[in-house]
């Protein structure tokens, strides 16, 4: 009885080889992930990045209706920078001042432009997951 | 009181250090009444932790705000089930229940195990301890449920998203899950160091195992449920840290499951199974580590506590001391038995796993690629559904296919020509169900049209096996159609469980595909009187109502639904504003079609002064396929775990063979 | 306080008894070994698992011709083999086994 090589260890060697062929084409296609970026940190910075900060007081507007317009300020006030965020789209009923937010968008003439739909208020305590 | 809880706590730790040491040194020098008293250390921490327990219901029952604890979640308005289930609504209470579960579960296992593989569970009871000590070090040292304080006149109350019924039973899945699967780590950890060369560390906890792994799964379910109506974005999954947390030990315990059966029936994959089954506790502790720690921004997130540390050692110690075992024992998972032929059951479930295991790897490195970025790079990135999307396709739809093979080769060596013969009806359902699609229009989304004639292929592929293996029943014994059925399932219940878990996976997927890529949406600001159209439907605002609930004010927006000509009724979305909590929560509108398993997703963005509404509708098509398949899932399960005399018998024969034959 | 006192003093005794109770139970033992399988008994494990699967197997394969997953070549093919190693398995786990017999059917195919 000839002791035939074992066809699983190909397997999984190729197997492996295929996964991280597909995974570095899917990376190179569509990229690793869009930056994060505290407000501080967007001067300056150009294309599609996602901001993330405290809400500051004393916003104004009608997102489905001209825009809501809002500053953020760096998480746990690290920073006094602000950054204005026009944004358009649906808003979470957490959002309020002081509350921690996600949006996407672009730096455009010193305001940052939102992408319609993408502010993700982070609540407070836990289990409370409020997507916008 | 809390003095009463305190004490039970630290009494929990006193014994679980007992056992872990008593047990280590009565496994190592086998001697059997030290380890009758370590085991009795490890039982009675089932009362200690229940103890501690009850004070703490007491405590929630009597709305005692003296315990900050209580105060933190409840308040006197919230209704009685909320605040019981607050026990395990926040860090230190949930900490607490895990310990719980975990002490009802090596109870189980030890009680069961302790005669009949004394050897095993001598060395099962100090990993079990192990575990056991760093929940208990938690709960005493670091995060105690029984801090108090002057009791305020009422309590913070619970966040209104959590009081929904989903929210009472999600978290008790999840944790009978993540907790259950220490269970096999702990007795594959304890097969290693009593040096053992059998599979009896599967065998006895093959129930536990698959216990752990439904509630793992239901619980995700559930969780998806409430997300959809109460978070209510018009999704049910998001790629969330957190919802990956439970995802990722589920798909390895998956794996798992399919893999012990390969080395149950050919004694491949020994070593295998073992890292496979530390994977899955692993990222079990992963997970909760995920949750609690603050560590990535995710919408959802526990404190930012120190805890988060601990549970990074923890981890850091179960895995490298895992891997170190196991490296140092290598030699006695060795295996005789080869792959015999790509084209065997072996092989697919072979294939299963690896995809099953990609699929995980891919989740957990979405899931650290920020941390990770942000630790070299110094700039944190995100990543998006998209990224998960597409390897949840690229693995799932393979999966989906593998599903409907792998119960029509046979093992060892399945020949092209038998397979021929079983294919073809199935291949021929899933090709003419694609053509019909494709002509009603389902080519709109190519992997839609691919998981639907998968899952044709799949469903075909199962009923085939159900009614051939009815044919053969009534061919050898005689009976009735139903009779023979029912004795086919009853004598070979987890192949037949398994299939009807199987289904229940395809009618899942078929749920996902028609609701996330045949959806229809469309938004709009309505004034009273005027009408939205989006799918087929057309909806109409009739008028804005206002009505006290039992801890809220609930503002509806009513609209009247109307679909091809036919008033098809009312269906409200609003929301709800809670006085104590002073929150406002989106309460979405649903209404069901029953006969296609369709949703109208009605959300109701803004509420305007004016009286005036902005809304934005979808169209779901069979998204409660996804519902069903729970409950579809769950009688698999059922079926699967039932307790089947003749096995136990041929179990038991074989292990007090062992014992007869063991040196005196 | 008090009561809270007397009923953590009560849990801690209970515990500390319950545990000692097999020292307490028998203070002077001459079988206070815990047995293993032994090397013996891993052998006999490692055969009856390998008798249980050859008749697993077999059960398999005859359930699956019946039900026609394995056509009628193929079953001929494979339950000659299938059923010389069950029976070299149980033969294996005869009391009067040679060791040849036992190594035989460690080895299936």
């Amino acid at each position: 009885m000839a002791r035939k090589r074992n066809p699983a260890r190909l397997v999984i060697a190729l197997s492996v080889a295929a996964v991280l062929a597909v995974f570095l084409l899917y990376t190179s296609i569509a990229g690793d992930g869009t930056p994060s970026l505290a407000p501080s940190a967007l001067a300056g910075k150009k294309g599609v990045v996602t901001l993330v900060g405290d809400v500051r007081p004393g916003y104004r507007g009608d997102s489905y209706a001209g825009g809501l317009r809002f500053k953020l300020s760096d998480r746990d006030g690290a920073s006094k920078q602000t950054v204005t965020v026009v944004y358009t789209g649906s808003v979470s009923d957490q959002f309020r001042a002081g509350r921690e937010v996600s949006v996407k968008g672009e730096l455009r003439n010193g305001t940052f432009v939102a992408v319609k739909d993408s502010l993700v208020t982070k609540c407070p305590s836990k289990y409370t997951a409020k997507k916008s | 009181m809390p003095e009463l809880g305190r004490a039970a706590l630290v009494a929990t730790l006193g014994l679980v250090l007992y056992a872990l040491v008593a047990g280590a040194v009565a496994a190592r020098t086998r001697r059997r009444r030290l380890a009758e008293s370590a085991q009795t250390a490890l039982l009675l921490t089932f009362v200690t932790t229940g103890v501690a327990t009850l004070v703490l219901l007491l405590a929630f029952a009597r709305n005692d705000y003296s315990f900050v604890y209580v105060w933190e979640l409840t308040s006197d308005q919230l209704p009685i089930q909320y605040t019981l289930a607050a026990l395990w609504g926040g860090q230190a209470g949930s900490l607490l229940f895990w310990l719980l579960l975990l002490t009802v579960y090596s109870a189980a296992a030890v009680l069961l195990n302790r005669r009949a593989s004394r050897d095993l569970t001598v060395w099962v009871v100090p990993v079990l301890a192990t575990v056991m000590l760093f929940f208990a070090f938690m709960l005493v040292v670091v995060s105690s449920p029984f801090a108090t304080q002057v009791a305020p006149a009422d309590g913070r109350g619970l966040n209104p998203s959590l009081q929904n019924p989903y929210m009472l039973v999600h978290p008790i899945f999840l944790y009978l899950g993540y907790v259950g699967l220490t269970i096999p780590f702990a007795f594959a950890i304890g097969s290693l160091l009593a040096r053992r060369k059998d599979e009896r560390w599967i065998v006895a906890t093959r129930r536990a195992t698959l216990v752990a792994w439904t509630a793992l799964g239901v619980g995700q379910l559930i969780g998806s449920k409430w997300a959809y109506e109460e978070v209510g974005w018009g999704g049910f999954y998001a790629w969330d840290p957190v919802e990956n947390a439970a995802l990722m030990p589920w798909l390895a315990a998956t794996a798992f499951l399919h893999s012990v059966m390969v080395q149950e029936k050919r004694g491949m994959l020994r070593l295998w199974n073992v890292l496979l089954v530390i994977l899955a506790f692993s990222l079990s502790i992963f997970g909760t580590f995920l949750t609690r720690s603050g560590i990535l921004s995710s919408v959802h997130s526990f404190t930012e506590s120190p805890i988060g540390a601990w549970f990074l050692g923890f981890l850091a110690f179960v895995v490298l001391g895992s891997l170190l075992l196991v490296f140092a024992r290598l030699p006695l998972l060795r295996t005789r038995a080869r792959l015999e032929s790509l084209v065997s059951r072996e092989a697919t479930f072979l294939y299963n796993n690896l995809l099953l295991v990609a699929l995980t790897l891919t989740i957990l490195w979405g899931v650290t690629y920020p941390i990770v970025h942000e630790m070299f790079l110094g700039e944190s990135r995100i990543v998006g559904p998209g990224y998960y999307n597409f390897f949840f396709v690229i693995f799932g739809l393979p999966l989906l296919l593998l599903m409907g093979i792998g119960p029509l080769v046979a093992w060892r060596r399945a020949s092209l020509r038998s397979l021929g013969l079983t294919f073809a009806w199935p291949a021929g359902v899933a090709a003419v169900t694609g053509l019909v699609l494709l002509a009603l229009g389902a080519g709109s989304s190519i992997p839609g049209l691919i998981a639907y004639s998968f899952s044709a292929f799949v469903l075909a592929s199962i009923g085939l096996e159900f009614v051939r293996g009815t044919r053969a029943r009534r061919a050898l014994s005689g009976g009735s159609w139903p009779s023979a059925f029912a004795a086919l399932v009853s004598r070979n219940r987890r192949r037949y469980g398994g299939y009807i878990v199987h289904a229940s996976i395809v009618v899942l997927a078929i749920g996902i595909a028609g609701a996330s890529l045949y959806d229809s949406v469309g938004e709009g600001r309505l004034t009273r009187g005027s009408s939205l159209a989006v799918g087929d439907y057309r909806l109409t605002y009739r008028d804005l109502v206002e009505r006290p609930g039992a801890n809220a004010t609930l503002v509806r927006a009513v609209l009247d639904v109307e679909r091809g000509g036919e008033q098809l009724g009312v269906v409200e979305a609003g929301k709800n504003a809670y006085t104590v909590e002073r929150q406002v929560s989106n309460e979405v509108g649903v209404r069901t079609d029953y006969l296609t398993g369709e949703d109208l997703f009605v959300i109701a963005e803004q509420v305007n002064p004016d009286g005036s509404v902005y809304l934005r509708v979808f169209v779901k098509p069979l998204v409660n396929l996804l519902w069903l398949a729970g409950f579809i899932f769950l009688l698999g399960s059922l079926i699967t775990l039932w307790p089947d005399a003749r096995e136990q018998r041929r179990l038991a024969v074989r292990y007090r063979g062992a014992e007869a034959h063991a040196d005196s | 306080m008090s009561l809270a006192l007397v009923l953590g003093a009560l849990l801690a005794a209970a515990c500390v008894i319950l545990v000692a109770r097999p020292y307490l139970r028998e203070p002077v033992t001459e079988h206070d070994a815990i047995e293993g399988p032994g090397e013996l008994g891993q052998r006999w494990l490692e055969l009856s698992e390998v008798r249980d699967r050859a008749l697993g197997a077999l059960k398999e394969l005859e359930l699956d011709h019946r039900t026609g997953k394995v056509s009628d070549e193929d079953y001929r093919e494979l339950v000659g083999p299938l059923r010389r190693e069950a029976a070299d398995a149980l033969r294996a786990l005869e009391p009067r086994a040679s060791a040849q017999e036992r190594v035989k059917a460690e080895r299936p195919g």
